[in-house]
């Protein structure tokens, strides 16, 4: 049986036979020559355009069409279509990326020039300043800032202003607190107690409790609970050699009780299903995504110390040439329908509260609408200030080496 | 016809051209050289290279000055060096994978030796079922352990719904005997086929002829099975126990965050602070161990008798 690509190839054999025409081998080399010539100067024709917006990181394509690329987090990529028909002339290049370090790292690294736009977490956003790989934020295109819960309009206050202006714009947030089996926990007072203290609910914990297998996490938690609130109050966190001996040794304490560490979401979600831990050091997002799947025995809470709240940060390349529109693309990040999808996909709230009249009201009590008072008690996610780095993270490391 | 006639002295003047000594080198080694050493030396070289330079903790960047401090850091910690995270991690590492070696070892050679007595039908059937969850990939197959373990894990769940247990046993929980138990079964498959290898090339009549001059089983298998099938089981060992030292995935899955081995400790500095200096000197350590290892090996056997030749 003769497929029918065979049939194809052979009469393409005997075409060229039938016509009695023979490509030398000097002209065939030749026109390849050529072709892949021009195959290179199609793909090299990208960088440049024909003026205008165009440049090394985002670039003018056929028909004054402005490609913005950014590398995030991959449930942004729900936005992109509207984005797009929104603007005129702009096409969005995601590239998905699942960590603000690796951000930071490709971005130094010298991508700064091929990416417009980056959306680290908040903690991370202060390195690309120090770097000086961003640009501040231009606020005559970002209208939607001030639409933002007031919390977080501080939060940028504190975090990343320099001489008066802001270098990123907050897009979605959650909070660091933790979650529980509420038909094997009783209802308690919430607080970091359960994590650290034995007899802090009526419930035997021990080998029932996960933390968050991350030194950005647990340290906070540990130095919420030691009462060390100063250490998270500037634009890094900071701590003391006496300080951190302290964590470490608490750390260290609680590991016997601990069923162990964990970081990614859907682990965390498989195992608390599975009934491998009742109490688990988390993000509200997991709980809210396994609360919006059917799990309604799980019950998330913000300590009464204070929840740690992470918000992703866009930021756009200093060495960007289409700074403007990448700016429009970030005030459309925050758009309440825009915003509403993205909340939607990823089940984390927009920093923009006019996002809740997009969803429904079973959203909109999972993700939508945040009372702003709840974030009034959150310290925000903060980088380790580099003079305790190392100390900082080696204690982490004897916790887990212990 | 004529057309033909530059061709073919192109093609006598390449054919020449190749059959020089030089040339047929450059032909047959080159392309697999230029292989190893850009995807295997020059990263290599770069490790080397790195393990001596400290990185910006700003800029995320090489520093070029030549430093020593990467080393140093490896042994800094509150106490004794033996308690520093990076010699805790490596030793960890190592007993892990002796225990999984000597596991795979002790599970494959009786069946190994069967496969070699019976071959055959025997030999694809039994093969056949070891292979088969291989085509599935590593990732998924180490993940499926994570289902078996842990209290609420398959394992202690059929347990405790048979009546079997009462409570959860901490046997079947996660942490160091989950890990060694999801290695033994990634790795056992090279140990068994080069034992088979080894074994298949045995000649039995020997065994024979030493039982009959009264040797016991034991000393058959002490005296003769051993020694002549030495050279597998050092490949076997090798195979399994090199990549068992440097387990990732495995150990992140099956440890729970509880077990912190060294390809763990390397992947959390360089994935949490960037620290690749730190990670490359953390890596030196391993490979110049695991060299060392090898080159212990090859004392009692040569590498082509590694696969069991």
């Amino acid at each position: 049986m003769t497929s029918e690509r065979d049939n194809r190839s052979h009469g393409t054999s005997n075409g060229s036979t039938s016509t009695g025409r023979r490509v030398s081998r000097r002209a065939y080399i030749a026109g390849a020559g050529a072709a892949g010539v021009a195959a290179l100067a199609g793909c090299s024709g990208g960088d440049g355009g024909d003026g205008g917006d165009g440049g090394d990181g985002g670039s003018m394509g056929g028909g004054g069409t402005t490609t913005i690329n950014i590398i995030t987090w991959e449930e942004y990529a729900e936005m992109q279509e509207n984005i797009e028909s929104t603007l005129d002339g702009v096409e969005l290049n995601i590239t998905p990326s699942t960590s603000s370090t690796e951000m930071f790292s490709q971005w130094s690294a010298g991508q700064d020039e091929q990416f417009d736009i980056a959306v680290p977490n908040n903690n991370l956003v202060p390195r690309f300043m120090d770097a000086d790989l961003v640009a501040p934020v231009n606020n005559d295109v970002v209208n939607n800032f001030g639409s933002m819960y007031d919390r977080f309009q501080s939060f940028v206050d504190d975090q990343f202003t320099e001489s008066g202006n802001a270098y990123g714009v907050p897009i979605r947030f959650g909070w660091y607190g933790y979650s529980y089996d509420s038909r094997s926990v009783p209802d308690h007072e919430p607080s970091y107690d359960i994590l650290f203290e034995p007899d802090y609910v009526d419930a035997d914990l021990d080998g029932e409790i996960i933390m968050y297998d991350e030194a950005a996490k647990s340290i906070p938690a540990a130095a919420l609970y030691l009462g060390m609130d100063d250490a998270m109050s500037g634009a890094r966190m900071t701590f003391t050699e006496e300080q951190l001996t302290e964590i470490q040794e608490l750390l260290i304490e609680q590991k016997p009780r601990l069923q162990g560490y964990i970081a990614p979401d859907p682990t965390f979600i498989q195992e608390f299903r599975q009934g491998n831990f009742l109490v688990g050091h988390s993000g509200r997002n997991e709980t809210v995504q396994m609360r919006s799947e059917g799990d309604d025995w799980v019950e998330f809470v913000a300590p009464r110390e204070g929840a740690l709240a992470w918000y992703e940060t866009a930021v756009v390349s200093a060495a960007s040439d289409n700074q403007e529109t990448a700016w429009e693309v970030i005030n459309e990040f925050i758009t309440p329908q825009n915003g509403a999808a993205l909340a939607e996909a990823g089940f984390s709230p927009s920093t923009n509260p006019n996002v809740a009249d997009e969803l429904t009201e079973e959203q909109n009590e999972l993700y939508g609408r945040i009372d702003p008072s709840r974030l009034e008690g959150m310290y925000s996610l903060k980088d380790i200030d580099s003079d305790v780095e190392e100390a900082y993270v080696s204690a982490w490391e004897e916790v887990k080496a212990a | 016809m004529a057309a033909d006639e530059p061709d073919e002295s192109a093609r006598a003047r390449a054919v020449r051209l190749l059959s020089g000594p030089r040339s047929r080198l450059g032909v047959t080694v080159g392309p697999s050289a230029a292989w190893i050493l850009t995807l295997l030396v020059a990263p290599l070289a770069f490790m080397v290279a790195v393990s001596f330079f400290e990185v910006s903790s700003l800029t995320y960047q090489i520093v070029y000055e030549p430093t020593l401090n990467n080393y140093r850091s490896l042994f800094d910690g509150g106490g004794a060096i033996w308690n520093t995270p990076f010699v805790t991690a490596l030793w960890l590492s190592y007993v892990i994978a002796t225990v999984t070696t000597l596991l795979c070892l002790t599970l494959a050679f009786p069946l190994a030796y069967l496969l070699a007595r019976s071959g055959g039908r025997l030999f694809k059937v039994v093969i056949f079922f070891v292979l088969l969850p291989f085509f599935t990939m590593y990732l998924v197959r180490a993940y499926s352990w994570v289902l078996m373990f842990g209290p609420g894990g398959v394992i202690n769940s059929t347990l405790m719904s048979w009546g079997l247990i009462d409570a959860p046993l901490g046997i079947f929980n996660y942490g160091v005997p989950a890990i060694i138990v999801g290695l033994t079964h990634a790795y056992f498959p090279y140990m068994l086929l080069t034992l088979y290898a080894s074994l298949d090339g045995l000649d039995f009549s020997i065994l024979e002829a030493a039982r009959d001059l009264g040797a016991s089983r034991v000393e058959v298998l002490r005296d003769h099975v051993i020694p002549l099938t030495l050279p597998g089981i050092i490949g076997g060992s090798l195979f399994v126990f090199v990549p068992s030292v440097g387990a990732f995935i495995t150990p992140t899955f099956l440890g729970q965050g509880k077990v912190q081995m060294i390809g763990m400790l390397i992947e959390s500095r360089v994935a949490g602070t960037y620290s690749i200096g730190y990670a490359s000197a953390a890596s030196m350590f391993v490979l110049v161990s695991i060299v060392g290892a090898m080159i212990l090996a090859f004392r009692y056997v040569s590498i082509e008798e590694l696969g069991g030749a």
